[in-house]
C-alpha cells in the first residue's frame, strides 16, 4: 500500500491489501536475491577487482547498495538499476516531448530526461514532404512547424557530442494536437513493439511515450506525404488562432462523443498511475471496457472504489495468465 | 507549471464549453477531497487537505496575549500562508511570496470579517479570558505543499478542518488581583475546549474560462482563466466575503449568477467537508 494515496474505507483497505499480496505472490521469484534495498551488502568476489558502478558505495571494504533496485553485473562492473528512476533514453525509443526552445536549426525538447533533447531541423521531414537541403528560409520558418510549448512525438536517434538527439522522419511523428498530455512515472512504461495505438472503436489515438508522457487525443489519419500541400498543412493552425471569433472556435471543438472516450482513456491511465501498474494497451483497454460495462461516470473512475476494483481485476488477469502458461 | 501548446489549450477550453473537463468532471464538480486531522502534534489543531494533486496543511497555534486597546473584548486571529518551493519551481526564493500574500489577504477577507471583528467566521469574543487583560491569540498558518490549482478553496477547507480539530486549554484566572496589574493565570494541561466552527464559511472559487465558469480548477485550467471570483459562504447560506482575481472585467449580472451558483455548490461542499472531517477525527482517535 506504500505510496498509494487514496481515501479508502476500511473494507476497501482490506481488499486492496489482499490484492497487493496476491500480486506480490504472483511476481516472479527468479531474481529475488538480486534485488537490494539501501545499505544491503552486495556479494562480490574481491579478487577480480570489481568496478563499482551507479548505486553502489564502498563501506568498510564491503560493496553496499545506495539505492533500492536490482543488482546488475556486466563483466567486472557491478551496479544497481534503481526501481524508481528517471527516464533513460535508448536508441529507437518513442518519446513525447514539449518544445522548450527554438534555437539555431534545432528545437530543444523537454522529455523528462536529465537533459533536454535536441531535434534538428535536418532530422525531420519537411511538411511539404520533399527531400531537400534545408535552406535559410526553412530556418526562419521553424516556428511554423513547432513553437515553444508544442507537444511533439519523436524517436530517439542517439547520443551525439552535444547531447541527446531525436528524429522525426515519418508522418506518424510530429506535432500532437487536439488531446491531452498525461505524465506518469517513466518506470511504468515498458518498451513494447508498438507505442502508437489507434483505438478504432473509440476513434482516439493513444501514444505511450517511453519517457512516461502519454498522449490521448483525437484520431488523426496519417496522410500520404506526397499528396499533401502547404495549404492544408497550415489550415488547422489558422483556425486555432485567437483572432477567430468564439463561435467559430466552438464549432471546431472536439466532438463530445470522442471527447468522452478521450477522457475515459485518460482516466484509465491515471488510475494505473495511482496504483503503480504498467501501462500497456491491453490493460488500458480493459479498464475502459470495465468502466463502460459498469456504466460509470467518467469522473467516478478516479474514486477509490473503482481503483480497488481495477487492482482486483488485474490480479485476476495475471493469475489466469499464469495458469495458462 | 509548464506551458501548454495551442492544441491543448483549445482542448481544455472545448471541454469546459462542452461540460466535460479533461478529467471527466462536469463544470460544477469537485475533485475528491481527503482530510487528515492532527498532522502536527505541536500545534493546537492541524489538518491536511488533498484535492487531486493539490495538497495543503493548516495549523492553529493558540497563545496568551493582550487584547488591543480599541477592542478590549475581542481576541486576535491572524492568518499567514506560505507557499513551499517544493510545490512549484516558481515558488523558489521569493517567488512564492506574492501568491502567499494574495492568498493570506483573501483568506483574511473571507474568514475574519471587518477590522472591528464583526462578521468573522470565528467568534472572537469567545477568545477572551479577562476583558482588556488576557485573551487568546490564534495564529493560523497554512502551507502549500503541492499545488495543482484551487489553492484558496483548499486552504479555506484546511483552516476549517484545523479549527474544528483545535483544542484550547481551559484557563483558570486567579481571583483577587487588583484592577491594574496583570492577573495570574493557570493553563490546564488536561482540559481542552472545543471550538465552535459551525460559523466558519467555506470558500468556493468560480473560475471563468471562455463564457463558462467552473469550480475546483486544476492549474492547467487556471492558466486559461480570464478571471476568478472566490465567494465564501457559511452554513446559513450567507455570503461572508468575495474576492476577484484575474485582469479581465466581469459583467455584474454574471457575478450575481455566480453567487447563486456558489451558494448552491457550497451546500454540497459543506456537507461533504463535515462528513470528511468527522471521519478524519474518528480515525485519529482510533
Amino acid at each position: 500500500m506504500r505510496g498509494i494515496q487514496l481515501p479508502l474505507s476500511q473494507t476497501q483497505k482490506v481488499r486492496l491489501q489482499k490484492t497487493l499480496e496476491q500480486l506480490e505472490s504472483l511476481s516472479s521469484k527468479v531474481n529475488s536475491d538480486a534485488s537490494v534495498i539501501i545499505a544491503d551488502s552486495i556479494p562480490v568476489n574481491h579478487e577480480d577487482g570489481v568496478l563499482k558502478g551507479h548505486g553502489t558505495a564502498d563501506l568498510d571494504g564491503e560493496v553496499v547498495a545506495t539505492v533500492c533496485g536490482v543488482v546488475e553485473r556486466v563483466n567486472k562492473l557491478v551496479y544497481v538499476r534503481a526501481l524508481r528512476s528517471r527516464y533513460k533514453p535508448e536508441v529507437g525509443d518513442i518519446v513525447i516531448g514539449r518544445v522548450v526552445e527554438v534555437a539555431q536549426k534545432r528545437w530543444r525538447l523537454d522529455i523528462s530526461f536529465n537533459q533536454d533533447a535536441v531535434l534538428m531541423l535536418s532530422s525531420m521531414n519537411m511538411p511539404d514532404g520533399v527531400q531537400r537541403r534545408r535552406t535559410a528560409l526553412d530556418e526562419l520558418n521553424m516556428r511554423c512547424i513547432f513553437e515553444e510549448n508544442d507537444v511533439v512525438c519523436a524517436e530517439v536517434r542517439g547520443f551525439q557530442h552535444d547531447g541527446l538527439h531525436l528524429q522525426a522522419r515519418s508522418r506518424k511523428y510530429g506535432k500532437l494536437n487536439r488531446g491531452q498530455l498525461l505524465s506518469v512515472p517513466p518506470y511504468l512504461v515498458k518498451r513494447q513493439k508498438q507505442h502508437f495505438h489507434h483505438l478504432e472503436e473509440f476513434g482516439i489515438d493513444l501514444i505511450i511515450g517511453c519517457n512516461g508522457f502519454i498522449w490521448v487525443g483525437e484520431h488523426i489519419e496519417a496522410k500520404d506525404d506526397m499528396v499533401e500541400d502547404q495549404v492544408s498543412q497550415s489550415d488547422p493552425q489558422v483556425l486555432l488562432h485567437n483572432s477567430v471569433s468564439l463561435e467559430e472556435q466552438e464549432r471546431n471543438y472536439t466532438i463530445l462523443e470522442t471527447r468522452k472516450y478521450i477522457c475515459r482513456a485518460a482516466n484509465a491511465v491515471r488510475v494505473l498511475s495511482i496504483l503503480g501498474f504498467n501501462m500497456t494497451l491491453e490493460i488500458i483497454k480493459g479498464i475502459i471496457d470495465l468502466s463502460l460495462s459498469m456504466n460509470l461516470d467518467i469522473h467516478e473512475m478516479l474514486g477509490s472504489e473503482f481503483c480497488v476494483l481495477v487492482a482486483e481485476k488485474e490480479a485476476e488477469r495475471r493469475s489466469s495468465n499464469k495458469k495458462k502458461r | 507549471m509548464v506551458g501548454l501548446s495551442l492544441g491543448e489549450k483549445h482542448f481544455i477550453q472545448g471541454g469546459i464549453a462542452q461540460d466535460l473537463r479533461c478529467d471527466g468532471r462536469k463544470r460544477l464538480a469537485y475533485r475528491p477531497i481527503s482530510v487528515e486531522t492532527g498532522v502536527i502534534p505541536q500545534a493546537n489543531g492541524s489538518a491536511r487537505i488533498r484535492m487531486g494533486a493539490t495538497d495543503v496543511i493548516a495549523s492553529v497555534k493558540a497563545e496568551l496575549g493582550r487584547p488591543s486597546l480599541l477592542l478590549p473584548d475581542k481576541g486576535k486571529v491572524s492568518i499567514y500562508i506560505d507557499c513551499s518551493s517544493t510545490a512549484e519551481p516558481a515558488f523558489e526564493g521569493r517567488g512564492g511570496d506574492e501568491l502567499a500574500a494574495e492568498l493570506s489577504n483573501a483568506l483574511q477577507h473571507c474568514l475574519l470579517g471587518g477590522k472591528s471583528g464583526a462578521g468573522a467566521g470565528i467568534d472572537l469574543s469567545s477568545l477572551i479570558i479577562v476583558e482588556g487583560k488576557i485573551c487568546w491569540d490564534l495564529y493560523i498558518d497554512g502551507l502549500v505543499v503541492s499545488s495543482d490549482g484551487n489553492l484558496l478553496d483548499a486552504l479555506g477547507a484546511a483552516i476549517k478542518a484545523a479549527l474544528s480539530n483545535t483544542g484550547i486549554p481551559r484557563v483558570q484566572v486567579a481571583a483577587g488581583t487588583s484592577n491594574d496589574e496583570q492577573p495570574e493565570v493557570d493553563v490546564s494541561d488536561e482540559e481542552f475546549l472545543q471550538f465552535d466552527t459551525s460559523g466558519v464559511p467555506v470558500i468556493v472559487t468560480l473560475t471563468k474560462v471562455g463564457r463558462h465558469y467552473i469550480v475546483d480548477a486544476t492549474s492547467e485550467e487556471e492558466s486559461q482563466m480570464s478571471s476568478a471570483v472566490s465567494i465564501s459562504v457559511n452554513r446559513q447560506g450567507y455570503i461572508c466575503g468575495i474576492t476577484k482575481r484575474g485582469g479581465v472585467g466581469l459583467d455584474p449580472s454574471i457575478i450575481l449568477d455566480m453567487i447563486s451558483v456558489a451558494k448552491h455548490v457550497s451546500e454540497q461542499v459543506i456537507s461533504k467537508l463535515d462528513s470528511e472531517i468527522a471521519s478524519a477525527e474518528a480515525e485519529e482517535e482510533s
